[in-house]
């Protein structure tokens, strides 16, 4: 007779999914709206002719990123993410992110205006859209207990961020942007893959997650790195099918990280 | 201030859940979560069989990952060493969640998160926690870690083995676990003492 161990509850334990659908999603906007509110700050940094329509994007997508958390708070009803704005919590990633994205689209609308100093606009926007591109990778890598959740998320999420959004911005034609998009999805693999080593090699919860990983879509997670990697070399001839591989490498790895890293090995 | 802990006599426990019935009952927990949950273990080969129960609930950490993740300060700890939710300030947005390693904290569906406070409102009574005062078999000790006459302080000087849940993470829970059954202890959890 084997020897096994048979556990079970009285009393549910809060172990099941916290973030659903609406926040893979939001971990996908904050990306969308950060790389292409930093995408603004360069071009109006950088260029001559600067319209309104790409500042009035970027704050399209910060406000379709809000709505869509504010359709999933238990707190809609409440008013209470006021007391994000009242308080100052540096050790919060999340507060991080609200002020960057706050920050992103009052910039944003003053370029979209044509209002006020353009360049110190933009000057500011390169601060503000990074703290929103960094914002998912610090609130990922501060839970400790989450072996899935590791510190290379702190690159890998902004990074892999900034790729989608340039990802699409290739799509509309800002050819320009070839290059970073190269060297951004050549990095997201690298990043990848050094994740899967690190998990592979260290400590037995770490080897517990990356069986879990692999169990729940690790091949899924493989495929993503493999688009991102793959991209580059279509890029001279064939910028949209690159374009599209890398948007759906970075929403494919951004989304199975935040959903299947949220494993956390079980008590014994 | 107090610092107020508890600890729960692993020899002494039955698994007969009336601390989590008296929990679910004095703090209004909604259906399908729990602040108090009991966990059964039953390991080994015949004969050389075991069964555990362990009540688990929030560790009151002295060092709560969960606190310094929130964006508005709704999760803090009072004077008193309690860690607690302001339901005012909470915006439900999980980071809390996501950071207690212990499963301690839960979505209210009346837009907050919710979590064991040793029931923080019989304190303030002069009270125990309804689970300390409910347990049949008194295997619940609680009070003040400061004072050296205190049930808590005394449970713990008089224990063969004290253990904490996860001491890799640091967290330095104030609930702490007597008299584990030596041969199986906590699983991988070492021994705090």
């Amino acid at each position: 007779m084997t020897s096994t161990t048979v556990t079970t509850f009285y009393g549910a334990v809060n172990n099941g999914a916290f973030w659903h659908w609406p926040t893979l999603l939001h971990f996908c906007l904050v990306a969308l709206a950060g790389g292409v509110a930093l995408l603004v700050a360069y071009r109006a940094l950088t260029s001559e002719r600067f319209g309104w329509r790409l500042p009035a994007l970027s704050v399209a997508l910060i406000a379709l990123d809000m709505i869509v958390l504010w359709a999933e708070s238990l707190a809609r009803w409440r008013l209470t993410h006021v007391y994000l704005f009242l308080s100052i919590r540096p050790a919060s990633a999340i507060w991080w992110g609200a002020w960057g994205l706050a920050g992103s689209a009052v910039l944003g609308l003053l370029l979209a205006f044509g209002w006020g100093p353009r360049r110190l606009w933009g000057a500011l926007l390169v601060v503000t859209s990074t703290m929103a591109l960094l914002y998912p990778g610090l609130a990922l890598a501060a839970n400790s207990a989450r072996p899935l959740w590791t510190p290379l998320l702190l690159a890998f999420m902004p990074v892999t961020g900034l790729l989608l959004a340039w990802g699409l911005a290739l799509l509309f034609r800002q050819r320009d942007l070839r290059p970073a998009v190269g060297v951004l999805a050549l990095a997201s693999g690298l990043l990848g893959g050094l994740y899967l080593v690190g998990l592979a090699t260290g400590d037995l919860a770490a080897r517990e997650g990356l069986h879990h990983l692999w169990s729940e879509g690790g091949p899924w997670f493989v495929a993503a790195l493999a688009a991102m990697v793959l991209a580059p070399t279509l890029l001279r001839r064939y910028p949209a099918a690159a374009a599209l591989l890398v948007v759906a490498g970075a929403v494919l790895a951004r989304t199975l990280l935040v959903e299947i890293g949220a494993y956390m090995p079980p008590l014994l | 201030m107090a610092r107020y802990a508890m600890a729960i006599d692993l020899s002494a426990c039955v698994g007969c859940a009336a601390c989590a019935v008296a929990c679910k009952l004095e703090n209004e927990v909604p259906p399908g979560v729990s602040r108090l949950w009991i966990r059964l273990e039953e390991s080994g080969t015949f004969p050389d069989l075991s069964l555990q129960y362990r009540p688990e609930q929030c560790m009151q950490c002295a060092d709560p990952p969960c606190v310094p993740v929130c964006p508005t300060g709704a999760s803090h700890i009072n004077e008193d060493g309690i860690v607690l939710v302001d339901a005012e300030t909470c915006i439900a947005c999980g980071a809390c969640i996501a950071a207690c390693p212990y499963g301690a904290r839960y979505f209210d569906e009346r837009g907050f998160v919710g979590k064991c406070t040793f029931c923080e409102h019989r304190l303030a009574e002069g009270r125990v926690p309804a689970c300390v005062e409910t347990c049949p078999t008194l295997c619940r000790s609680f009070g003040d870690l400061d004072d050296p006459d205190s049930d808590v302080s005394r449970a713990i000087r008089a224990a063969q083995r004290v253990d904490v849940l996860k001491p890799e993470q640091g967290t330095h829970p104030k609930l702490v676990y007597l008299n584990a059954p030596a041969r199986f202890g906590l699983g991988r959890e070492g021994m705090a003492r």
